[in-house]
């Protein structure tokens, strides 16, 4: 059979057409099939769910699995899966009333037996021995079909705090497990329940029987959009309705103001995760000396790097945690930025010299180690500190290395001067504080923001084994400590930034980076 | 002929050994301890021991040629191991993949295909006129535009602007067009002017001065005296572009969301997914090598000339 070159063309061009019409067709047709359901970005798949595992994005399982106790707004311990608590015997002691008429989406009863089951799969565990009611249990008894007891070896520090973790805390279908107690399927007591899900979208629906309030729509979709831009697009093609949170598909100030300029709402909130700059003075001899530290640390220009970089969503810091943190401490305005008092400290410790000043025929250079995957943007943010220092004679060389490097890098200590985030809530302030300050506990992951077992330490374990009006107290010491030794740099509070169209109404802010904000929206259709 | 593939075929065998050596040693010289990363997604937090444990049980702790050896020996069998990020079976997850990179190297070779003829022979048919200086304009532009741009700009085109194609998934043929034409601009804009100037030479060829005083038009000596004789190096330039299309992917695919071996690759480099990297890496090169095979063999079949030198 021949075909002529004319005829041909012109079949291919049809193709053409009638696959972009097609396109524009299926386009309203999914645009109606959106009724009812919420499309929220997601930046990879949501991975294995299982509540005992790290693999899965916090906010898919939130979704389905509750905790014994909510996390709300600044820091207050709400009832959950239980409805009521006691904490006795020093804080040894935890006696938990359930939730009753409360049953897992499979059918099972959540129960006494059913709280055992789940908690024994953690608590006790080495695996979980970062969390303080892993490392410190003891025994735990059922007292009834709604009741039950938590022994402790000692007391557990921020113990409700720690209940309201997403992982491993929450509560799974004691018959979502195989004969050998391993991870089925995700079956949980929260209002979602999964109908599918593969490497391009988790797509839930309500569960019928849930005890608490069910949200107005119907559906939630979890599109898997692992470009930033990419989300972006999608928001402004309509394709998604809400993208946004550190954890899920984080948006960046750049994108937000795009958002916004294209007539997004763009909800911002303050954020409780700060970005702080650490000095090791391990490496770097220099930083040995306080003034040198502080130096650094007043010139950076805070307010500059919050309007300029994060294009005024974040707020410059001047303390380790947010007041939207309990137990944060006195708040402080962040250092103003001034170049002559840090070149002055400088020459007082006896570096000298220009442009680059020295001390001992030895150069003030220090290496900044940067991940931009890690913490997004932290390049650009490095390459203004760069600017700064060389304005006060301090040659400071940019390093940056990707997620694996960087992990490795920072427990080995190579690095001079290197960025840190807190962990937010609901773990701050003590979980930053034990990880990644307290000499004694080896985190493993991240390396230390600063240790001085001498004097640090005492004041970090009589915060965290202070109880009641003694917390406040015991913990702004350390927070003293180290404002006093200019031990750390805080730089800005990390905004959490969210983007959704108009058909997304009643959007707030989640309390956590580590929640899926779906519970207040109504869709407008 | 026979004696032509059965050497192409030891060359390529040599080729692949020699470069999944090269992408072995690449990988565990990357810095970083892939076994914290490991140990700390299956338990928030890693303790020395348990990092130690988990080297030992992805055999980071064996020498590196027992790694290499026990690596190959497997996958010439088919088994790829699991995947240490997501603790997967690496042959499903490529044979889950595959097709997806497939349809976007298949779609983008057909389109790069039609675009290289059609601008090529604009330019012939009209030479150092307008339509040839479009067609050249058209094709540097192509040529120096990151795939990465183009894609936005599709994107931003398309799905933002007339909201007519879905800007990100892998939802059916409405959804392949923009990631095809993106990954065909650049091998586009290369073989337009393969063709252009192969018809440039051939049409200075004493034998098309003959078939002019045959009183032959221009628009016929193209067609059907020159077209033929551009064929093998327009088949050897294409599959060298098809081939460096799977790099393409690798920006192409996360940029649309499809979830093909570009961006199984990408994930794996990022969590230093040893598994993943080499797979990919090796049906990367086996891809590049068959296609530049199939690809000689086509020229040996359109080109009598090269099938009388293996005669």
């Amino acid at each position: 059979m021949s075909v002529k070159r004319r005829t041909f063309l012109q079949g291919t061009a049809g193709a053409i057409g009638l696959a972009m019409a097609q396109g524009a067709l299926s386009k309203i047709v999914y645009a109606q099939g959106a009724a009812g359901t919420l499309r929220v970005a997601i930046a990879k798949p949501a991975g294995n769910l299982d509540p005992q595992s790290h693999y899965a994005i916090w906010a898919i399982q939130d979704l389905m699995f509750e905790p014994l106790v909510k996390y709300g707004k600044g820091g207050q311990i709400e009832p959950c899966l239980a409805t009521d608590w006691k904490i006795e015997d020093g804080g040894k002691t935890l006696h938990l009333t359930l939730r009753e008429g409360v049953k897992f989406q499979d059918g099972t009863k959540f129960d006494a037996a059913a709280c055992k089951w789940n908690l024994e799969r953690w608590m006790g565990i080495d695996q979980f021995s970062w969390m303080n009611c892993s490392k410190h249990f003891q025994s735990l008894e059922v007292v009834d079909d709604y009741h039950i007891t938590v022994h402790f070896k000692e007391p557990v520090l921020a113990l409700m705090q720690e209940l309201s973790y997403t992982r491993p805390t929450r509560f799974l279908s004691p018959k979502s497990v195989d004969a050998d107690g391993k991870f089925k399927e995700p079956v949980g007591t929260g209002p979602w329940v999964q109908i599918s899900a593969d490497d391009t979208q988790s797509v839930f629906e309500h569960y019928d029987g849930y005890w608490g309030d069910k949200p107005t729509y119907e559906r939630l979709e979890a599109k898997v959009i692992p470009d930033a831009r990419s989300r972006v697009a999608a928001l402004r093609a309509g394709e998604i309705d809400l993208v946004g949170g550190f954890w899920i598909a984080p948006l960046t100030p750049e994108e937000g103001k795009q958002l916004e300029a294209a007539g997004f709402n763009v909800v911002v909130d303050p954020g409780n995760v700060t970005l702080v700059m650490a000095f090791n003075p391990d490496r770097a001899e220099p930083l040995k000396d306080p003034q040198v530290r502080k130096a650094v640390s007043i010139g950076i220009d805070r307010p500059a790097i919050s309007k300029v970089l994060y294009h005024g969503y974040a707020k410059p810091a001047g303390n380790m945690f947010s007041a939207a943190l309990p137990y944060a401490g006195k708040q402080f305005d962040a250092p103003v930025r001034d170049a002559a008092a840090a070149s002055a400290l400088l020459e007082k410790a006896g570096w000298t010299g220009s442009p680059i000043r020295s001390k001992d025929g030895k150069p003030l250079t220090l290496e900044l180690v940067v991940s931009p995957d890690a913490v997004p943007g932290s390049r650009v943010i490095a390459e203004v500190i760069q600017s700064e220092m060389k304005e006060i004679g301090i040659d400071l060389v940019i390093r940056s290395v990707d997620h694996a490097s960087k992990h490795t890098d920072m427990l080995e200590q190579k690095y001079d001067l290197g960025f840190f985030l807190t962990y937010g809530a609901p773990y701050d302030p003590f979980g930053s504080l034990v990880a990644l300050c307290l000499s004694t506990f080896k985190n493993d992951v991240e390396g230390k923001l600063v240790t001085d077992p001498v004097n640090l330490d005492p004041l970090i374990n009589a915060a965290t084994a202070a109880t009641g009006d003694q917390i406040q107290p015991t913990i702004q010491k350390v927070y003293d400590w180290l404002r006093d030794n200019d031990a750390i740099a805080p730089l800005v509070y990390v905004p959490s930034i969210w983007a959704h169209s108009k058909r997304v109404q009643g959007f707030t802010s989640p309390v956590t980076e580590y929640d899926m904000p779906y519970e207040n929206i109504v869709l407008a259709e | 002929m026979f004696h032509f593939i059965s050497k192409r075929l030891k060359h390529s065998l040599v080729l692949l050994f020699l470069a999944s050596l090269v992408c072995f040693t690449l990988v565990v010289s990357a810095p970083g301890n892939v076994a914290v990363l490991i140990a700390e997604l299956r338990g928030a937090v890693a303790t020395p021991g348990y990092v130690e444990q988990v080297a030992e049980e992805i055999g980071l702790n064996k020498p590196l040629l027992m790694r290499y050896v026990d690596w190959l020996g497997d996958a010439v069998r088919g088994n790829f191991g699991i995947s240490y990020r997501t603790g997967q079976d690496v042959s499903a997850d490529l044979a889950a993949r595959m097709s997806v990179t497939g349809i976007l190297i298949a779609g983008g070779a057909v389109i790069a295909i039609l675009l290289s003829l059609a601008l090529g022979f604009l330019g012939a048919l009209w030479p150092y006129r307008v339509p040839d200086r479009v067609s050249r304009g058209l094709a540097l532009l192509g040529a120096s535009t990151p795939t990465f741009f183009v894609g936005a700009l599709m994107i931003y085109g398309f799905s933002v602007h007339f909201q007519l194609l879905p800007s990100f998934g892998f939802n059916g043929p409405q959804s392949w067009i923009l990631p095809w034409l993106t990954v065909s601009v650049l091998p586009a804009a290369v073989l337009s002017r393969v063709v252009r100037v192969g018809l440039e030479e051939t049409m200075a060829s004493p034998f098309v001065l003959t078939a002019k005083s045959k009183g032959l038009g221009r628009t016929a000596i193209l067609f059907r005296d020159a077209l033929p004789n551009i064929t093998p190096i327009f088949i050897n330039a294409l599959g060298t572009q098809v081939g460096l299309m799977t790099a393409t992917a690798i920006i192409v695919e996360p940029l649309f969301a499809w979830q093909g071996l570009g961006d199984y690759f990408l994930a794996g480099v990022r969590f230093r997914d040893f598994m993943v990297v080499q797979a990919c890496l090796l049906i990367f090169l086996t891809f590049f090598i068959l296609v530049n095979l199939i690809a000689d063999l086509a020229v040996l079949l359109t080109d009598p000339r090269i099938r009388r030198q293996w005669s």
